[in-house]
């Protein structure tokens, strides 16, 4: 009886009763029917002879009884006896039982913490209702493979336009100062801008109130009305019930309180939790610049559309509409959709396609974690398959008198299952402990982004699956093979050595792959270790240490331009004159904070541009005059922003000495020209060449950068960066009082030293990662020795005999010590040598997450290899030589008497 | 029903009941519950008063423990019945507590029958 028959009856057993009992009723009522027949025949009247038969069968309900009874005991009594023996026999052999148990924990414990991040970042369903159906709608280029958006105008034409969709809706975010009262001084807070069926589209209720009303969202700048996230709610108002009806003030706007939203949504975005809900239709009036025109402008695309399919409605058929409704816009309105398409994509898709480098990253983790569960599994088959045969003359005593195979098979498959489970168990442990690691990763952002990675029950399900998948890598071939011994055989054996060679190749073929993949996480290891170290040591590119950092954004208080750039300068003016600053700067591009980013469309004159692309979008920032000094930035050619670079002088720009290789390789870049915001903006030229630091990530590639005179191109958002003499943090409150001079209701928020930024997002972050990835790549090669120590070890404790009298014939100690290490080196050499051809592979496709090779520059590094082809080495002799040691050490007059 | 029982008739051993279903379906191949009950009642003479609802459980049992196995099927008078067969282990546990029956009666057998010498006390 194979395992999974066993599996079903239980089952059966279990969630069939009535079938069970109905069929027993079945039987019953036939034994009752033939005997009555019986009885007619021998004469008696149908009556009389039903009534006897009745008699005969004795009392019904008594032996339905004894019969559940019967069933019921003998389903927890033969369970209940196999987890009795099984746990004899795991504690019986402590030894066995321990490496096994660490070996599955390791393994499911890092599958738990690969799984627990990639769910948080990934794979966790919406928080609304019938999540999987949520599909993303938006404008995208055929070039550009990143993220989908649309402007507000094309929103409304899709959602007017589509039958594929059953309702769309859009949604932008938006940081708003919040207030209960006008004149307090606010706190910027995220906040999202939807649709007003957005709710209803979602399937979001109010916990408290109502959500938006399809009306409230149709007329621009008239409906107030504002909805609170759950846990805003519960921060700022202390849950307070009576909040309906109370006014707050978004960005010094009076708002009415219509609702709280339910609290298992949070946001539409994994990473972020909104505070406040407001019309689509305010956005006009809640942003400050009055030049953008959020509702008509085509071009401006920051909403984002969520909808579901029209059921009977294929994502092909959508995806259909949606081309040719590209196609139209694209005839329409040729200066803001030419080269553009529209595309749906599922939840997944959509969040995939804003980190891509994440997603490999991600990749390359659970594929770790995977090939550390496999080893774990192999290991555990390997400690199996060496005590099957110890155990094979129990099992062949146990089968000869009367055991079931199928018993049998039950038996050793129920010691696995609590091997397993115990695993389990520890293995949550260990993913907790991984997991817990992983939360200390911050992002340096204000209002702070909580990490969301919690050990819940998604992740402990999948804990299960992955103790479940080993039971089966690990249990079933050794239960299998144990369950069919040559009985005689082994009942007579005294040695039990000729007994199962076959499966001992099985074993030594096991334990080589076992290397072999150790040595793949350890290359993998060392190449990420080393690429962080290179990339850590060659450092961003700018100054980190000395330096203050704070950020204003006037549009907050509703600052015009002119103002805007009045106040900036006001501040920078004034930080240089308090005590034990250096230096100080603007810059509206925050480095190294992952959040936003301001991205410039650029056409590089002379530039030929592929077939359906007229210009190019690339990041940038607007700075001021002291920038590249103070941030320790380089000037490679021309000059540096003057204060003179004002609106009323021709436009200029200072580039990366990535963009000047890219565009004019050979050339002198100084001079040259692109045009700025579209194909036919104005030309902008280039004064100056400056050293490619690191902009977003310690680990991206060169990229491209432009900067900006600030006073050309008005923001309403600027970063002071102030260098200092001594610890800048203690610049703070100094600091603050400028401002508070210039303005006393200016927030000011990010206020951070750049080395914690750095540390933040750098250094503790890689750290992380490094040790999660050296943490397999250590658990992969200890695992590993296990196997191989336990294999040879095993081999010699078999070969006692042999050795015994290969001793006795003249063989010499170190003939035989040479004789187990060799057989034990063929092994690791072998799986080295297949380990370092995969590990080639491998560190090729590592190459996409970290671009250019570890050493940064293009060339294929292969430090990693010798290191770890000499470590493997050194570890897998010792592996094998305490066991040879023992062998040689075997006295042979005791060896052939030893059985 | 248990008080009105002849007292010629005795009860079946639970342990008995089973050896006489395994010897019955090795002798009669499949056969449903009802014709296992009539056999065994039938070989014995008529002496052995099986309790007729007792045999379910028994056949339960059994059936865990493998040593039969059951199928629906139509019955000669063409109604639906279980019919129960022998399996492998089943055959193995019979050749088993037939072994053990014979030696068990054996040795009663010997006590119960004329003391042989062997058995009688020396006399001091």
């Amino acid at each position: 009886m194979s395992w999974h028959s066993v599996i079903t009856s239980r089952l059966r057993a279990l969630f069939v009763r009535d079938r069970l009992e109905r069929e027993l009723d079945d039987e019953v009522r036939f034994h009752l029917a033939m005997q009555a027949d019986d009885n007619i025949r021998r004469g008696m009247d149908p009556v009389a002879a039903a009534h006897a038969a009745l008699g005969s069968f004795g009392g019904r309900d008594v032996m339905k009884e004894t019969y559940r009874s019967q069933r019921a005991f003998h389903l927890i009594e033969t369970m209940a006896q196999d987890l009795r023996y099984a746990l004899r026999a795991m504690r019986k052999n402590p030894g066995f039982t321990a490496v096994a148990v660490v070996s599955l924990a390791l393994g499911i414990g890092a599958n738990t913490v690969s799984f627990t991040v990639a769910d948080a970042l990934f794979l966790k369903p919406l928080p609304v209702s019938n999540p999987g159906s949520v599909l993303t709608v938006g404008s995208t280029t055929d070039v550009d493979r990143g993220g989908l958006a649309a402007s507000y105008r094309e929103y409304v034409d899709i959602r007017d336009r589509t039958r594929a969709f059953d309702g769309l809706a859009a949604t932008t975010v938006m940081s708003a100062a919040i207030t209960t009262r006008p004149d307090a001084l606010p706190a910027v807070r995220a906040g999202a801008l939807v649709s007003g069926n957005f709710f209803a589209v979602l399937g979001v209720e109010a916990a408290l109130g109502r959500t938006f009303r399809p009306d409230e969202d149709q007329v621009p700048g008239r409906d107030s009305v504002v909805m609170l996230g759950h846990d805003f709610w519960t921060r700022q108002f202390g849950a307070d019930p009576e909040i309906v009806g109370r006014a707050v003030f978004l960005n010094g706007l009076e708002f009415t309180v219509i609702g709280v939203v339910e609290k298992p949504f949070t946001s539409l975005f994994t990473l972020f939790t909104v505070d406040f809900y407001a019309p689509l239709m305010m956005w006009p009036r809640l942003s400050a610049d009055d030049r953008v025109r959020p509702l008509d402008d085509r071009a401006l695309r920051s909403v984002t559309i969520k909808g579901r399919l029209t059921p009977g409605v294929t994502i092909a058929q959508a995806q259909a509409e949606l081309s040719a409704m590209a196609a139209d816009f694209e005839r329409a309105y040729p200066e803001s959709s030419r080269h553009r398409t529209l595309a749906v994509r599922t939840e997944l898709q959509d969040r995939m396609s804003y980190q891509p480098n994440l997603v490999t990253m991600l990749v390359m983790f659970s594929l770790l974690a995977t090939t550390v569960l496999i080893v774990a599994c192999v290991n555990v088959a390997g400690l199996l398959t060496s005590r099957a045969s110890v155990r094979a003359r129990e099992i062949a005593l146990r089968l000869s008198i009367g055991a079931g195979r199928g018993r049998v098979i039950r038996q050793l498959f129920t010691e696995n299952l609590v091997l397993a489970c115990v695993g389990c168990v520890c293995g949550l442990g260990v993913g907790y402990g991984g997991v817990a690691l992983f939360r200390l990763i911050q992002m340096p952002t204000d209002p702070p982004t909580p990490v969301p990675f919690a050990l819940d029950g998604r992740a402990a399900a999948v804990a299960v699956a992955a103790a479940l998948l080993s039971v089966v890598l690990f249990g079933l071939v050794p239960a299998v093979g144990s369950a069919r011994p040559d009985l005689s055989a082994a009942m007579k054996a005294t040695d039990a050595g000729s007994f199962g060679r076959r499966r001992q190749w099985g074993r030594t073929v096991l334990v080589g792959g076992q290397v072999a993949a150790s040595v793949v996480l350890l290359v993998v290891a060392l190449f990420v270790h080393l690429g962080f170290e290179q990339r850590l040591a060659t450092g961003p590119g700018f100054r980190t240490e000395h330096l203050l950092t704070m950020t204003f954004d006037t549009s907050l208080l509703r600052y015009s331009d002119a103002r805007a750039q009045r106040f900036f300068e006001q501040v920078v003016a004034q930080a240089h004159r308090v005590p034990g600053v250096k230096s100080a700067t603007l810059s509206s591009f925050m480095l190294m904070t992952g959040g936003p980013q301001e991205f410039f469309a650029v056409a590089p004159e002379g530039f030929q541009f592929p077939e359906g692309q007229d210009s190019v979008s690339l990041s940038g920032s607007s700075v001021d005059e002291h920038y590249f000094e103070t941030m320790g930035i380089g000037l490679l050619k021309g000059r540096g922003f003057r204060a003179t670079d004002t609106a009323d002088t021709p436009r200029v720009a200072i580039v990366n000495e990535q963009f000047a290789r890219d565009y004019w390789p050979g050339q002198d870049p100084i001079g040259k020209r692109f045009r700025l915001d579209t194909a036919s903006g104005p030309w902008a030229e280039i004064v100056g060449v400056v050293e490619t630091s690191k902009y977003r990530h310690i680990m991206e590639p060169p990229t491209k950068f432009l900067y900006l005179p600030y006073r050309q191109r008005p923001v309403r958002m600027m970063s002071l960066l102030v260098e200092s003499f001594g610890d800048p943090a203690s610049l703070t409150p100094a600091l603050r009082e400028v401002v508070r001079s210039l303005d006393g209701s200016q927030p000011v928020f990010n206020v951070r030293t750049m080395e914690l930024v750095y540390e933040l997002r750098s250094t503790s972050q890689m750290n992380m990662i490094r040790a999660f990835i050296a943490v397999m790549g250590t658990m992969g090669l200890t695992l590993s020795i296990v196997g191989l120590y336990g294999l040879i070890a095993f081999a010699v404790g078999r070969r006692t005999r042999e050795i015994g009298v290969r001793m006795a014939i003249g063989a010499e100690r170190l003939d035989v010590l040479r004789m187990v290490l060799r057989e034990g080196m063929v092994l690791a050499l072998a799986g080295l040598g297949i380990g370092l051809l995969v590990s080639f592979g491998a560190a090729r496709a590592l190459g996409a997450v970290f671009p250019g090779g570890p050493s940064g520059d293009g060339r294929f590094d292969v430090a990693a290899f010798p290191i770890v082809a000499a470590a493997v080495m050194a570890v897998t002799l010792l592996a094998t030589y305490v066991p040879a040691r023992r062998a040689s050490r075997v006295n042979p007059t005791e060896a052939l008497r030893c059985d | 029903m248990k008080a009105k029982r002849n007292n010629d008739k005795s009860d079946v051993l639970q342990g008995t009941l089973i050896l006489l279903v395994l010897r019955t379906l090795e002798a009669l191949g499949p056969l449903h519950g009802y014709g296992i009950a009539r056999r065994i009642e039938q070989i014995s003479g008529e002496l052995l008063q099986l309790n007729q609802g007792t045999l379910y459980p028994a056949l339960l049992r059994m059936e865990q423990e493998k040593w039969i196995a059951s199928k629906w099927g139509a019955s000669e008078s063409n109604r639906r019945a279980k019919f129960y067969s022998l399996t492998a282990a089943g055959r193995r546990q019979l050749a088993k507590s037939t072994g053990e029956w014979q030696r068990m009666s054996s040795t009663i057998e010997r006590f119960l029958g004329p003391a042989p010498d062997g058995l009688r006390e020396e006399p001091s």
